[in-house]
């Protein structure tokens, strides 16, 4: 037993001399990478997730600069063109009470991305800590988060979604509060049942009988751990809440005027689809390059960050 | 494992699932009293009714405003258990009458799609695994990723649109856009073909958007299990390389698909919501919207109840699929 303890006092030349050791040893190999430069080349070798991040850039640069660039801002009303089509004028073409199509599309863009990317945000962050600490604490504690996330995951969030936000009266901050309050529960339960595995591991015990607390635990052994997940759960959660925060808006119960998002605006276009079908077009098309190539992405990334595939060659 | 013991493990797992279902159900009633007012439908009546007026005809669908919250949730909960009755909205329609004709309206279209994807989803990605990584693997997953990943709403819309070229260039209105079936048709087999020809855009829209989740989930568990022993053993036999992979190994890695095919049910059923409300279709999708847009409080929490009991039923059923797929899975 008493062999296999390191010593007690380890030497001050000890510890100088071992980084200086493994940077040999890096130096010598010459070939290998640093963690970043490999998923970097991985990722890059994965030619649909380079569109998508060439896809989401110019998005980026549409929503910002679109209305940098357009005459109008998405609130004006042009009333010489009412659902007027595409022309020199109103790039987009105009909808019934005169709103430029261009810079509503712009705005709902940014509307929608803003709202996407801060609701995956939050709930990837709320679902690593909660479903890490059940994970973690065990015992009544676990039994306890468990019971209100197969709780939350049996009421129909959709309905809550709606009755909630219906009474928000389509503010947007509210609309990311009510998304992130329902959006952490499934994505909770597949971390608790990944860090159920990490927390017997050697490490953790280790950390345990270290003394470290259990909050400590969570945030520097257990989430670092499932990292590569969470960024992936991150870039598809953008994809699901975009995808569900136009369904809502479309239906009116999201985003409401005056303010609007690409959901509004598609529900907006559905009732003149035949007679102003740029007023469908546009927004459509948007929404849609947005969440395939954030889902474009997240693959690219699961792809990458993941040991064991090799669908993108190896190394 | 005797028949007795799955016939317990399936009665406690019920009783849990109803335990979750009743209490969802009440906290969804009282989510519902709060945030929706009924006496916001009468405000814009003509003539105007004076706050007695309208206290007084909600009252009679125990809405009532000047009743304390917790007698009307009594009388509504006790009616519900005692007469299997859920309650009025708030113009005095039964919600027994609307969910019992809804729901098969929804599963109509429900069912359709439902098959269709899966045999599409498992059809492709037997097809593609075969191929992994050559021209056609590569297409349809990129196709896949591509309608996986299309908003629901542009998807439906797109069908719209294109359903209305077709017709323009028929000439005349072969595909309907909007609801369930004409008002004049009759005789029976008149009937069915009308009802078939309203089925089929809302069909192809939602099998739109599902196949792909299918096709990508049983594609990548395919490819797991084509190089192992039982299915290399199974050419040694003499199989065709399709066939070992169609009968050995897609047998085994059916079984996580079941499994999200049967939790696919409920969220057809109530997650359908946008698809009916664009083609006009009068189910449990389109119920969702209208009751709380119009604040029918009893039917809102009908279709919250109605959408937990087809989560209970499909997590039973996925659990039933595991254990009739799967030899090495036993009941504890």
């Amino acid at each position: 037993m008493t062999t296999n303890l390191p010593p007690l006092q380890p030497t001050v030349g000890h510890l100088d001399t071992a980084p200086s050791l493994t940077e040999e040893r890096v130096v010598h190999r010459g070939q290998r990478l640093s963690r970043r430069r490999l998923y970097t080349r991985r990722f890059l070798r994965n030619r649909g997730a380079v569109a998508g991040l060439v896809i989401l850039a110019l998005l980026i640069l549409f929503a910002i600069a679109g209305p940098m660039l357009a005459s109008y801002t998405y609130t004006d009303v042009d009333f010489t063109n009412l659902t007027s089509a595409p022309s020199s004028q109103h790039w987009f073409g105009t909808n019934g009470t005169g709103n430029d199509t261009f810079a509503q599309t712009t705005h709902g863009l940014q509307r929608s991305m803003i709202i996407g990317v801060v609701v995956s945000a939050l709930t990837t962050v709320i679902a690593a800590f909660v479903g890490a600490a059940a994970a973690y604490l065990g015992g009544t504690a676990e039994k306890a988060i468990l019971g209100i996330v197969h709780f939350l995951l049996v009421v129909p969030s959709f309905l809550l979604l709606a009755l909630i936000s219906q009474k928000a009266g389509g503010d947007w901050k509210v609309l990311i509060l009510v998304l992130t309050a329902i959006g952490w529960v499934y994505g909770a339960r597949v971390v608790w049942s990944l860090a159920t595995s990490l927390r017997e591991r050697e490490y953790v015990q280790a950390a345990r009988f270290m003394g470290v607390s259990s909050l400590r635990i969570v945030l520097r052994h257990l989430i670092p751990n499932i990292g590569s997940l969470l960024i992936v759960s991150f870039t598809l959660g953008v994809v699901a809440t975009v995808q569900a925060e136009t369904g809502l808006s479309y239906l009116g119960f999201g985003v409401k005027q005056p303010d609007v998002s690409l959901g509004s605006l598609l529900g907006d276009g559905a009732a003149t689809i035949t007679s102003a079908p740029w007023l469908f077009y546009f927004p459509a098309t948007m929404l849609t390059l947005l969440t395939v190539s954030m889902a474009l992405i997240g693959d690219g990334l699961r792809d990458a960050l993941d040991p064991m595939s090799y669908s993108v060659g190896r190394a | 494992m005797g028949a007795a013991l799955v016939a317990r493990y399936l009665l406690r797992r019920s009783l849990g699932w109803l335990f979750m279902i009743v209490v969802a159900t009440n906290v969804t009633y009282f989510l519902a009293n709060f945030f929706l007012d009924p006496r916001a439908n009468y405000l814009q009546l003509r003539p105007p009714r004076t706050p007695e007026q309208i206290s007084r005809s909600l009252a009679q669908y125990n809405l009532g405003r000047d009743i304390p919250l917790l007698d009307r949730w009594w009388h509504w909960f006790s009616d519900i258990v005692v007469h299997w009755n859920w309650g009025y909205s708030p113009v005095g329609e039964s919600v027994n009458s609307q969910i019992s004709f809804r729901v098969g309206v929804s599963a109509q279209l429900m069912l359709g799609s439902l098959i269709l994807s899966t045999l599409i989803g498992i059809g492709l990605a037997v097809y593609t695994a075969a191929r992994q990584y050559r021209f056609a693997d590569r297409f349809y997953q990129g196709l896949s990723i591509i309608t996986l990943n299309v908003p629901v709403v542009v998807a439906s819309l797109a069908v719209v649109l294109l359903a209305i070229t077709f017709n323009q260039s028929v000439g005349s209105t072969w595909l309907f856009v909007a609801g369930a079936q004409s008002p004049t048709v009759t005789g029976f087999w008149p009937l069915l073909a009308d009802r078939v020809r309203h089925l089929i855009l809302p069909t192809i829209s939602l099998t739109v958007i599902t196949y792909a989740g299918y096709h990508l989930l049983q594609r990548s568990l395919l490819l797991d299990n084509i190089n192992s022993d039982y299915v290399r053993l199974a050419r040694a036999k003499g199989l065709t390389r399709q066939a070992a992979i169609r009968r050995h190994g897609l047998r085994t890695s059916l079984i996580p698909v079941a499994t999200t095919v049967a939790f696919a049910i409920p969220a057809l059923f109530t997650g359908a919501v946008i698809t009916e409300t664009i083609f006009a279709w009068q189910g449990m999708g389109q119920y969702f919207y209208q009751t709380i847009s119009k604040n029918d409080i009893h039917g809102a929490v009908a279709v919250a109840a109605f959408g937990a009991l087809m989560t209970a039923i499909s997590a039973i059923l996925a659990d039933i699929a595991v254990v009739a797929l799967d030899p090495r899975v036993r009941v504890s």
